[in-house]
């Protein structure tokens, strides 16, 4: 234990220590220029080694796999645009999308709304109120998502009838009169894809709450009374003078859960793995590349994702580059 | 001004492409690296440290590593226990790594036959004492860690999938007698489902491995109907997946088990039903159902009810799935299978001759959880009477195969097949679209 200790110590002092030599030789190499050139190099030596860290981590896998989701399964001929035809081409695929589509729809607004909802109403309670509903509506974010899921599969759980409903929902069913239904399994109209969403909900509508509620806490109070005075209601302001005040983080807010749906892989693993009609996307992957063992079109799905997700970071730049400027 | 930075960009992604472009994995390069004898790379040297890596965790990992304390000290060795319920992504990732564990326990044979491809393993017939082996070990269990002749891994604990579960009492009350052949079982079920109880107990539920069971069950009549050489050359695929008899294995299945009233809760409850309490419905005041096929683990702490668990030679009966006459015993069963990566280290060796020879295994035995796939073995160390009956199934069997989806390719055993199997039973799909699904997932080679 305590060598595990020394070791830890050491590393960190290395790693520090490494790096301080790294930047002083290239603060030192910088002075082989000739007098005029030598400012003009230097930041770009010192940019180098963090221009090397993610080239080699981050730039290097991407290109790599962007090159596998050409090849076959174990990576050792190219196929072409095989995987993604076949894959665009199989039903269960096909459904794998529509499904991440819906997440990426459903979830995002339907966090900003709870969000939204939370933070203006808990903004008009007594301070001891609002601290515990917002500390209760937070609270999740603190689990991880196995953990929600594991907690979620209490609230779906079904057994045959006759039996004693340990689950949530079904307690009610029966309660009620009714027959238990398997929840998990109902794909009709995609509600057993919903019921899933609604674990994500659940975690992440802590995270926007915090956000929004600090957001139209900001929203200055004269513009507030100045519509009061032109005799607005409270709709009205809500949507035309909190809201529009508010725009950036609403975006912000957004686009982080969007990313994170577009990424969410553990809720559907553990509750269904994507059996019954629930696939998605990352799960897909998980599942081509290590059940399936075919590099192939895992690397396909990757790159489709990674396709997907451009336009919204391009969007996001953009976005907080326009707020910058207005400041 | 535009065009430029755009024509900065382009040429600044061209050399980050032509700098960082890729190439293939060199087939070549996955055997390389010289190392002796079947082995490459890993720990080659002969060190008296070694790791043992499983896929079998909590009470199972700790009878595991008391059963090896003892002869660890006394030989001196070192044993890291590296104890994994994520076994078959992490053997993958750290073969990929050449990360190699000395000793791995493969709990599916399809696994360890697709590293043994790769050349990592190591030939066993030079370190172990085949003769004794090829004798004591059940033939089937045995056969399952070779791969084309050769042995690269050897049962160290057996499963046994072909038991029928009844309760005791309910079953002797209503006067059922164990039926001797598969027709006799059908016979029975109707008789069961006229009485108005539900025969059988099903469940599919297991988390991300969900849908095995109702693969066991394809595999267990499959046996019974066509014998082992058709159900070995099908679980090899040198017959189509959906072949005729399979599709007759599966549509008995659905006589037996999805016909309306012979499963309690229907389609939609087999799917949600965990299979390891599936069948406490078997133990209520009026049984909820009266026959549960399944592996001898359901016998157990976490599977049947406690108090059941505590009185099991009173309470619970078995008797094994049948085949086409009394004669036929053929037995689906599973199991872990030992294998070396490490092929020139002394201490490996020693280790995983150790755990397959006679009598390892008794303490852990007595303290339940462990079938010894060698005949051998006393039965005498079993904690109980059914117990020791499921083992005799085992040692009795007139063919002992390995659980088929555990021997197929990732793709298709624990791939597809446990996913459309979900589909058919919980009735999103039927019979036919099923097996052609699971065949048109084979993967080409």
């Amino acid at each position: 234990m305590l060598i595990k200790i020394i070791n830890a110590l050491l590393a960190v002092l290395a790693g520090v220590g490494g790096a301080v030599v790294l930047f002083w030789v290239l603060n030192k190499a910088a002075d082989v220029f000739p007098m005029k050139a030598r400012e003009r190099v230097r930041p770009y030596l010192f940019i180098l080694p963090a221009f090397l860290a993610i080239g080699l981590y981050l730039i290097y896998p991407a290109v790599q796999t962007v090159v596998f989701s050409f090849a076959n399964a174990r990576s050792t001929a190219f196929v072409g645009v095989a995987n993604y035809r076949e894959l665009l081409a199989s039903s269960a695929f096909q459904s794998t999308l529509l499904n991440t589509l819906l997440w990426i729809v459903a979830v995002p607004v339907a966090t900003i709304v709870v969000g939204l909802l939370v933070a203006t109403l808990a903004d008009r309670l007594r301070p001891r109120g609002e601290k515990l509903s917002k500390t209760l509506i937070f609270l999740p974010m603190a689990i991880s998502a196995v953990g929600a899921g594991t907690i979620w599969r209490f609230v779906y759980a079904s057994n045959p009838p006759g039996r004693p409903q340990i689950g949530l929902l079904n307690a009610g069913v029966v309660g009620l009169g009714g027959d238990p239904v398997a929840w998990l399994q109902m794909s009709d109209g995609k509600l057993n894809s919903f019921l899933l969403m609604a674990i994500l909900l659940w975690v992440q509508a802590g995270f926007a709450m915090v956000l929004l509620s600090a957001a139209i806490k900001g929203v200055p109070v004269d513009t507030l009374e100045a519509a009061r005075i032109d005799g607005a209601g409270e709709r009205a302001v809500f949507f035309r003078i909190v809201v529009p005040q508010i725009r950036g983080t609403v975006i912000t807010v957004f686009i982080t859960v969007l990313i994170g749906v577009m990424k969410t892989f553990d809720i559907v693993y553990v509750m269904t793995n994507g059996n019954f009609d629930t696939n998605i996307i990352a799960v897909d992957f998980y599942n081509q590349l290590f059940t399936n063992g075919n590099t192939g079109y895992a690397a396909a799905i990757v790159v489709m994702l990674m396709v997907a997700i451009i336009p919204i970071m391009i969007y996001q730049v953009r976005q907080f580059r326009a707020q910058e400027a207005q400041r | 001004m535009k065009f430029t930075r755009a024509a900065k960009a382009a040429v600044a992604a061209g050399i980050v492409c032509l700098g960082t472009t890729a190439c293939l994995a060199d087939s070549g390069t996955e055997t390389g690296d010289g190392g002796g004898g079947g082995g490459g790379g890993g720990n080659t040297n002969t060190t008296d440290s070694i790791e043992i890596m499983y896929g079998f965790t909590g009470p199972g990992s700790d009878k595991f590593q008391a059963a090896l304390a003892d002869f660890a000290e006394s030989e001196g060795i070192d044993i890291e226990f590296a104890s994994t319920p994520d076994f078959n992504s992490l053997i993958n990732t750290r073969v990929q790594g050449n990360d190699l564990p000395d000793i791995a326990i493969f709990p599916q044979p399809g696994i360890m036959a697709s590293i043994a491809s790769t050349g990592k393993l190591a030939d066993l017939s030079e370190v172990l004492d085949m003769d004794d082996l090829e004798q004591n070990v059940v033939t089937g269990a045995l056969a399952a860690g070779a791969v084309e002749g050769t042995q690269y891994a050897v049962p160290l604990m057996i499963n046994v999938k072909s038991i029928v579960f009844h309760p005791k009492q309910a079953w002797e009350t209503a006067g059922y007698e164990a039926p001797q052949t598969l027709d006799e079982l059908t016979a029975l079920t109707t008789e069961i489902a006229a009485t108005g109880t539900t025969p059988w107990c099903l469940g599919l539920e297991s988390g991300a491995a969900t849908g095995w069971p109702a693969t066991d069950w394809i595999e267990n009549l499959l046996l019974a109907q066509q014998g082992a050489e058709t159900y070995n050359s099908w679980v090899r695929h040198e017959i189509p997946f959906n072949d005729p008899v399979v599709d007759q294995a599966a549509a008995t299945m659905e006589e037996l088990l999805l016909t309306d009233g012979h499963v309690n809760g229907g389609r939609a409850a087999i799917a949600a039903s965990n299979f390891g309490t599936a069948a406490n419905p078997m133990f209520d005041e009026t049984p909820g159902c009266l026959m549960y096929r399944q592996g001898n683990f359901v016998a157990e702490a976490g599977g049947f009810p406690e108090d059941v668990v505590a009185e099991l030679d009173e309470r619970v009966g078995i008797f094994p799935m049948p085949g086409t006459s009394p004669q036929d015993k053929p037995v689906l069963g599973g199991g872990d299978l030992a294998a070396l990566f490490s092929a020139d280290n002394e201490a490996a060796q020693k280790v995983l001759a150790f755990i397959t020879a006679e009598g390892f295994g008794a303490e852990w035995a007595q303290q339940t959880g462990f079938i010894s796939p060698r005949k051998d073995f006393d039965l005498s160390n079993y904690p109980n009477e059914l117990t020791a009956q499921i083992a005799q199934i085992a040692y009795d069997s007139t063919a002992f195969v390995f659980d088929g989806s555990d021997q197929m390719p990732g793709a298709v055993g624990s791939g597809s097949f446990w996913r459309e199997m979900t589909a058919w039973v919980s009735g999103g799909q039927d019979r036919e679209e099923t097996l052609a699904n699971i065949e048109a997932s084979w993967p080409a080679s």
